[in-house]
């Protein structure tokens, strides 16, 4: 009797049984690889904003310091995206007739909001708060990047949870003093493990990885 | 569904006969194709939109706090709401307002929901014709012209009772301006036999104000002041300081009640009659000849003289009276509100005999208005009849329902030519008028209000009206003709006259209390002269044998203008644990006798009217006597409120609005073809000291007896690594009424679902705080013991050693702590939880819901999704939230820092929370009272939230 199949149809069969067993494991490891790409957690993409703010001119140029705009860092949950008038403090004088604002004017005017594009997103049920963060000797950097050097402002860390538990697991390497929370490009005057386990007796920063820390 | 739209989906579901295994396929396969690409388009960016120009109380991300006040039944409780952003989430009580002192009762609680109720009345409309406030002003209102008498004849407002000085004064403008214009007030909430009581003993009507604290013998004659009272949440918390034991010295109150059906405060006594409504009055006299020498009472002792026989009334009268007199000037007999004006005069001629008025008792002048409810609405149905009214306001409460059946109240405002109705809700009222105004809830409105005692408080709102809609206020002042007519310039028209407004405005609105506005007690000289005649009548009344029915003010829903509210209607009733619905109450032998069951009917007819209501068999109620609680069978058009439970109404008329004492009644067995959802069948522990009590003088002889050491089997897990604070909680059951008010509370703050009466008869409810109900004692007069129960946040955790996915875990602060985005909703955990405190999400309970329910969710807190486990977390969104501040400001977490939802709203602060690192904390000292137990300890599960057992305080001469 004639084979039904011919010869090489055992070696296929063979070649689906190892890419059957093959691809139960590859594909839920390339899925979790993919979910945590800058293409997943929109890491490194430059936000597009309704109005073209440059980070670089006003924080590098002019010096302002975060919290003159983002003031509810050291207080709130929310490092606080700064309301229309707090733009007007300065523009209503400097600039006041540049194209570039008229966006602003019309907000403040309208009283309707300017709808920034969030550039930091993280999970409804992260419970993130600032200012813990900020009294504690995190820096504005650790997290945001050189933001002074940022035209468009990007997403610099992955925010993923293995991210925050780096640094939850060993706050050191990333403390500083609280008079150069948000400074850009600050250097530990001595090595950094030293430096921050100086910090963290000082400031009392414990490592706290469980659950109810972040997630409510 | 189309065929051309969705052809995939219409080949195989469609022609659900001849679906084949390979179209099945095909439309799962593109299913699982579609969701796979949809996981490779980037979600949009969120948007942010901040303020334009922040206001400066607002900080993003921080809970701001405002007092205002709530009125119920014409009196205000002061509360303070927390607000996120904007919008109200939270109501708490505030502790300067004499009728919170902290604590906020279930409805105060279940406010905030009501606030967002998508049901809510939205514009103003008239039944087929235009609408809006201009037309309807042009239709009703006054011209603020001069007036004359008869300017405004054929105008009538029916309103609810109130003390509010605003509301008050506006009508006196009113009636100065149009003496024509007709007022009425109506509402079940009001009770007047107080005050007919007070007029009978003291020639005036007065309203009493007590302190509990004061006293070391209580005697209620069916009055239920811990848990019915305008007053409660003070008098709860004043009974509770009065029995609260810190050392086994302590000394306790001791509570009399006697009723009928079994109410928070007879569940607290020590010891209760259970007795018909309809022969309270007999104890009471009975009461009043025990305890007062001939010589006080002389005018009465042909009265008093019915020989007693031997029974349990008369080891009760004689243990109370000897209590009494010995506690002379310490003491107070409270009359209960639905009781007869006969059954008030001899609690007051009580308190006076026993020196009681000036110390536990005092007399204000009355702050509602003396007529009885049910008179006053005869007279307004009378002037209908007689074509006197053709402008009808209605402004709140829900006459159409509400009223004595007799009446026909529906009927006759029907024959009014123009009537109109302010209020929240569609209501059986709203359906009878021609126009329908949208109210304002307190939440968003201006006012003010009086407290029981007379202090008066500003009601402020705390966001801007979501619908078209105007406050009571607000509406009198435009329909009377008065100038100034927005709510916020009125009040501070009226309270202008003050000195030095500015700072007392100030004041008042941070504070909650406008200060020294309590009504100065009066002076009340008992004069047996009227005295006699009540009691004279009251004794006519024959002796009966039939059932009496009595009706009630349902715990949950009052008279039912709570029914709407989810929150309330799911909160399992303090004593039956039914939610969805009422039920008549009925004791074991008078079931007998109606040859039913629990879940039968019993049918009940009275004054032309008829009902049908599911019963339960309660013990310790009062035999030969049918509880009937009001407030449910709405038929307006709230979707939440619309046919659940039975209207009892139709039965209630003027003769007999509180108490039938020959009504027709009819068992009638169907079986459980409606079963009733409860959450709580079983009565007893089942020989197992769950919730553990024992009595004063065995607690001080022997605290081993009430808490008998156990020993702790080894065991074999790990002790959990400990660090910082440690979270703990203890419940004193000595002081815990049952109220509920945590239960709502907790649902508040945890964003808790409610899953409806189906999902309660499959067990399926979510509260993460339950209240268990325990029958003990003697079968025929049993005691009620409650016990709250949530997570016990056990230390060997049994919940956490099975689940697969480690979504249970501990912290280093002692919290079990439950990770939704870990559980794969395996339920292992409940399972192997011996508390059984643990919920699931059978379905996305919360996501269905109207999105202006959103609004009132916490933020800090996750809503969850179906398939997850969840529990009670010792809120800790608010531990947290302490410790943040507290590291903010670089200090330790104070004790009492952090309070959970529940310790709150407790009236009766029954509920300590704090850290047991701290030796000197109170919860740490708690623990080490005697009678401080963990429930199933023997287990060996160690719990965090400890129990107190509770002791009571029974006379030596009664057997208990």
């Amino acid at each position: 009797m004639p084979a039904l199949f011919p010869k090489w149809s055992d070696s296929l069969l063979r070649a689906c049984f190892v890419a059957f067993v093959v691809s139960a494991v590859a594909l839920p490891t390339f899925a979790m690889i993919w979910v945590r790409t800058p293409f997943v957690s929109g890491k490194g993409d430059p936000v597009r904003q309704p109005i073209e703010f440059d980070h670089r001119h006003h924080v590098a140029d002019d010096a302002i310091d975060c919290r003159y705009c983002h003031d509810l860092a050291e207080r709130s949950r929310y490092a606080g995206v700064p309301p229309t008038s707090r733009c007007l403090n300065c523009h209503n004088q400097i600039w006041n007739d540049s194209p570039l604002l008229a966006t602003v004017w019309t907000s403040y005017f309208r009283d309707e909001p300017i709808p920034w594009v969030r550039v930091h997103r993280l999970p409804d049920f992260v419970y993130f708060d600032h200012s813990i963060h900020v009294n504690k000797g995190v820096g504005c950097e650790s997290c945001h990047g050189r933001v002074d050097r940022m035209a468009r402002v990007y997403q610099v860390a992955p925010l993923s949870m293995s991210w925050c538990l780096d640094c939850h697991r060993s706050p050191e390497r990333h403390l500083r003093p609280l008079d150069a929370i948000t400074a850009m490009g600050w250097r530990p005057p001595r090595p950094q493990e030293e430096f921050g386990r100086t910090l963290r007796t000082l400031y009392g920063v414990r490592e706290i990885t469980h659950c109810s820390a972040c997630h409510r | 569904m189309t065929g051309s739209r969705q052809p995939l989906v219409h080949s195989a579901v469609d022609d659900a006969g001849s679906v084949t295994r390979r179209d099945f396929l095909r439309v799962i396969g593109s299913g699982v194709a579609v969701a796979g690409l949809g996981a490779c388009i980037e979600p949009p960016r969120e948007r942010i939109l901040p303020y334009t120009a922040r206001p400066p109380e607002i900080t993003p991300g921080i809970a701001t706090y405002y007092a205002t006040t709530m009125t119920l039944g014409g009196f205000g409780t002061g509360l303070v709401v927390e607000c996120r952003e904007g919008r109200p989430t939270k109501v708490e009580g505030n502790q300067h307002h004499p009728a919170s002192l902290g604590a906020a009762g279930v409805f105060e609680q279940a406010s905030v929901l009501e606030l967002y109720d998508p049901d809510r009345v939205r514009t103003p409309r008239q039944r087929g014709g235009v609408g809006g406030w201009d037309a309807f002003v042009s239709d009703f209102a006054l011209t603020p012209a001069s007036g004359g008498t008869e300017q405004g004849r054929g105008l009538h407002f029916l309103l609810e009772p109130t003390a509010s000085p605003l509301t008050l004064s506006l009508i006196d403008r009113i009636r100065a301006l149009h003496p024509a214009v007709g007022f009425t007030f109506y509402s079940p909430l009001a009770f007047t036999g107080a005050m007919e009581g007070a007029r009978a003993a003291f020639g005036r009507p007065l309203q009493p104000i007590y302190d509990l604290s004061r006293a070391a013998v209580i005697v209620s004659l069916d009055a239920d002041v811990l848990d019915a009272h305008p007053f409660c949440l003070r008098y709860a918390r004043q009974f509770a300081d009065g029995r609260r034991l810190r050392t086994r010295r302590d000394g306790m109150n001791r509570l009399y009640v006697v009723e009928s059906a079994f109410t928070t405060t007879g569940g607290m006594a020590d010891h209760r009659l259970a007795l018909r409504a309809g022969d309270v009055a007999d104890v009471a006299t009975a009461l009043l000849a025990a305890t007062a020498t001939p010589e006080e009472v002389r005018p009465l002792i042909p009265l008093l003289s019915r020989a007693q026989s031997e029974g349990p009334a008369t080891s009760w009268v004689r243990a109370a009276a000897a209590d009494l007199r010995a506690a002379r000037g310490q003491s107070v007999v409270i009359a209960g509100a639905e009781q007869p004006a006969a059954v008030h005069a001899i609690a007051n001629a009580l308190n006076a005999i026993l020196g009681s008025i000036g110390t536990t008792v005092r007399f204000i002048e009355p702050l509602l208005p003396a007529e009885a409810p049910e008179h006053a609405l005869t007279a307004l149905a009378a002037a209908i009849d007689a074509r006197a009214v053709d402008k009808l306001i209605i402004l709140g409460g829900n006459p159409s329902c509400t009223a004595p059946a007799d009446l026909r109240f529906s009927e006759r405002i029907r024959n009014v030519r123009s009537k109109a109705y302010l209020g929240l809700y569609h209501n059986e009222t709203a359906l009878d008028c021609s126009w329908v105004l949208p109210g304002l809830h307190y939440l968003e409105s201006w006012g003010d209000a009086r407290a029981c005692d007379g202090t008066a408080s500003f009601v402020q709102p705390l966001i801007r009206p979501l619908y078209d809609g105007r406050s009571v206020d607000e509406v009198l002042a435009v329909c009377g003709g008065l100038p100034t007519t927005s709510a916020h310039a009125l009040v501070r028209e009226l309270w202008s006259t003050q000195p030095d407004f500015q700072a007392l405005w100030a004041r008042s609105l941070e504070r909650g209390v406008i200060e020294n506005t309590a009504s100065p007690p009066v002076s009340a000289a008992l004069d047996w002269a009227g005295v006699l005649p009540v009691l004279a009548a009251e004794r006519q009344r024959a002796a009966r044998d039939s059932i009496e029915v009595t009706f009630r003010l349902d715990p949950k829903t009052l008279d039912g203008r709570f029914a709407n509210n989810p929150w309330l209607q799911e909160l399992p009733h303090p004593i039956t644990k039914l939610t969805w619905g009422n039920a008549a109450l009925l004791g074991p032998e008078t079931a007998k006798r109606l040859g039913i069951e629990t879940g039968d009917e019993v049918s009940i007819a009275f004054g032309g009217g008829r009902i049908s209501i599911p019963a339960i068999v309660v013990p310790g109620h009062a035999e030969s006597s049918i509880t009937l609680p009001l407030g449910y069978g709405r038929s307006g058009e709230e979707r939440v409120a619309r046919d659940v439970g039975v209207n009892v109404y139709p039965i209630r008329t003027r003769g007999a609005p509180f108490i039938i004492p020959d009504a027709v009644v009819r068992g009638v067995k169907t079986g459980s073809s409606e079963p009733l959802a409860t959450t709580q069948g079983h009565f007893t522990m089942e020989g197992r000291a769950i919730a553990r009590e024992g009595t004063l003088a065995a607690y001080r002889a022997d605290p081993r007896t009430i808490v008998p050491p156990h020993e702790i089997a080894p065991s074999l897990y790990e002790p959990v690594a400990q660090s910082g604070d440690q979270w703990a909680m203890t419940i004193d059951l000595s002081v815990c009424t049952g109220c509920s008010a945590c239960v709502i509370a907790c649902q508040a703050e945890n964003n808790i679902p409610v899953v409806g009466r189906e999902g309660v008869l499959k067990r399926r409810e979510m509260h993460w705080l339950r209240i268990d109900r325990y029958y003990t004692g003697p079968a025929e007069n049993p005691r009620v013991i409650s016990q709250p129960m949530a997570c016990q946040h056990c230390e060997k955790a049994p919940c956490e050693y099975v689940c697969p996915v480690n979504a249970t875990v501990h912290s280093p602060d002692g919290l079990n702590e439950m990770v939704y985005n870990r559980c794969v909703g395996t339920r292992f955990c409940s399972n192997n939880c011996p508390y059984k405190v643990r919920r699931f999400n059978w379905f996305d309970y919360s996501f269905g819901v109207p999105a202006v329910l959103w609004m009132q969710r916490n933020p800090d807190v996750t809503v969850r999704e179906r398939g997850v486990m969840e529990k009670c977390t010792y809120c800790v969104q608010r531990i947290r939230r302490a410790g943040i501040q507290a590291a903010t400001e670089r200090r330790a977490l104070r004790d009492g820092e952090v309070v959970t939802a529940c310790q709150q709203a407790c009236p009766t602060r029954a509920i300590t929370f704090g850290s047991l690192d701290d030796v000197d904390s109170e919860v740490s000292r708690s623990r080490r009272q005697e009678r401080s137990y963990a429930v199933l300890g023997e287990l060996g599960t160690e719990p965090r939230t400890r129990y107190l057992a509770r002791i009571f305080n029974p006379s030596p001469d009664l057997t208990v």
